[in-house]
């Protein structure tokens, strides 16, 4: 096991999480190789526990898992900087991002190539609904996928039901359908 | 806008959210339709920085933020994506042990479910906006498809669609 000092894990969530592209799973997995397989600071269970609880701590689930395993390695402290180390070099890139749409707001070339970029957006969000709906539609959960995902849209989309309320009805199905789970 | 309502507007959006663009129909809820300091063309431009950018996808929240109110929004906004992250140290502490309930399971999994359905509603009005030409359906097409089949990064998508929009332009 390597030794470990808060330099040290500071640099790692800083290169890793701000040269990984592809969000969290990619990300999640290049730290599960430097913290568990190259420097032993996390075993293969304490890993595993904090992937499963990243998964339903609200907001970021990469930003969960970064700072429940630079946690569990140094406390309090390793946990701040794990996750300002993650955060605001990216942060940083998409103000420059936003701020280079703004600029070009009045050049035809560049609009142009923005609206590319704005209908690509469009199809990333439909990706994203599609990886969060896919997994769910397998045998003896399909009915239950279909209905709520269907549920959750008619009643934002037709009734403008605020989207908390939509979530908490989910949350309280969820608890009255049980749905076999995977081995 | 106020910064500390702002703040906690984007970070009840990001609390009530469990992935990256999950947090997207409460924040085109609260600052497009009803506060009306953010238009769809806003979302989508911040949706489409926040995807090109390495690090975590919710990261979308800053330049929603930096469109709200310039830098201070920004850092609002990036306050907003680290806060609930720390909620899972409690959690790590006491609830370890329940993650693996079926009936904790269940309950994500249907809220993932209803996550799905609310992404696809506030999708609709922000393509109106965006898918105005052939041109710009295909795009969003391709993009769906090139995500779905491939599971490339989006950083491919981005750039790709880019070049695409100026060819348009150019022929």
């Amino acid at each position: 096991m390597l030794a470990v000092s808060l330099k040290g894990l500071t640099w790692i969530f800083a290169r890793v999480g701000n040269l990984t592209f592809g969000g969290g799973n990619p990300t999640m997995a290049a730290l599960q190789s430097e913290l568990v397989t190259t420097r032993h600071w996390l075993d293969e269970e304490e890993y595993a526990l904090i992937y499963a609880l990243a998964r339903i701590t609200p907001g970021t689930n990469l930003l969960a898992f970064s700072a429940a395993a630079a946690w569990k390695i140094l406390g309090w402290i390793g946990a701040v900087c794990a996750v300002l180390a993650l955060t605001i070099p990216s942060a940083a890139v998409v103000v420059l991002l936003t701020r280079g749409y703004q600029a070009w707001n009045a050049n035809a070339l560049a609009m142009a190539a923005i609206g590319g970029t704005l209908a690509a957006a469009s199809g990333m969000m439909a990706t994203s609904a599609w990886q969060l709906l896919a997994p769910q539609i397998r045998r003896g959960r399909r009915v239950r996928a279909v209905v709520i995902f269907l549920a959750a849209l008619i009643a934002s989309g037709w009734f403008s039901m605020p989207p908390i309320e939509v979530l908490g009805l989910a949350a309280l199905l969820g608890l009255l359908w049980q749905a076999p789970m995977d081995k | 806008m106020n910064l500390l309502v702002l703040y906690l507007l984007l970070l009840k959006a990001v609390v009530t959210s469990f992935s990256g663009l999950t947090s997207l129909p409460v924040v085109r809820h609260d600052l497009v339709e009803q506060r009306h300091v953010l238009t769809d063309r806003q979302l989508n431009a911040a949706v489409a920085a926040g995807r090109t950018a390495p690090g975590p996808n919710g990261l979308y929240i800053v330049s929603v933020g930096y469109f709200v109110a310039g830098i201070p929004g920004a850092c609002m906004g990036c306050l907003a994506v680290m806060t609930p992250a720390f909620l899972i140290i409690p959690m790590l502490r006491y609830l370890g042990a329940r993650a693996d309930r079926p009936a904790v399971k269940n309950a994500i999994q249907c809220v993932m479910l209803a996550a799905a359905g609310l992404v696809v509603s506030s999708t609709v009005p922000l393509a109106r906006d965006a898918l105005t030409s052939p041109l710009a359906v295909g795009i969003a097409l391709g993009s769906f498809l090139f995500l779905v089949l491939t599971r490339k990064d989006t950083l491919w998508v981005v750039l790709g669609a880019a070049i695409v929009g100026l060819l348009g332009r150019l022929l």
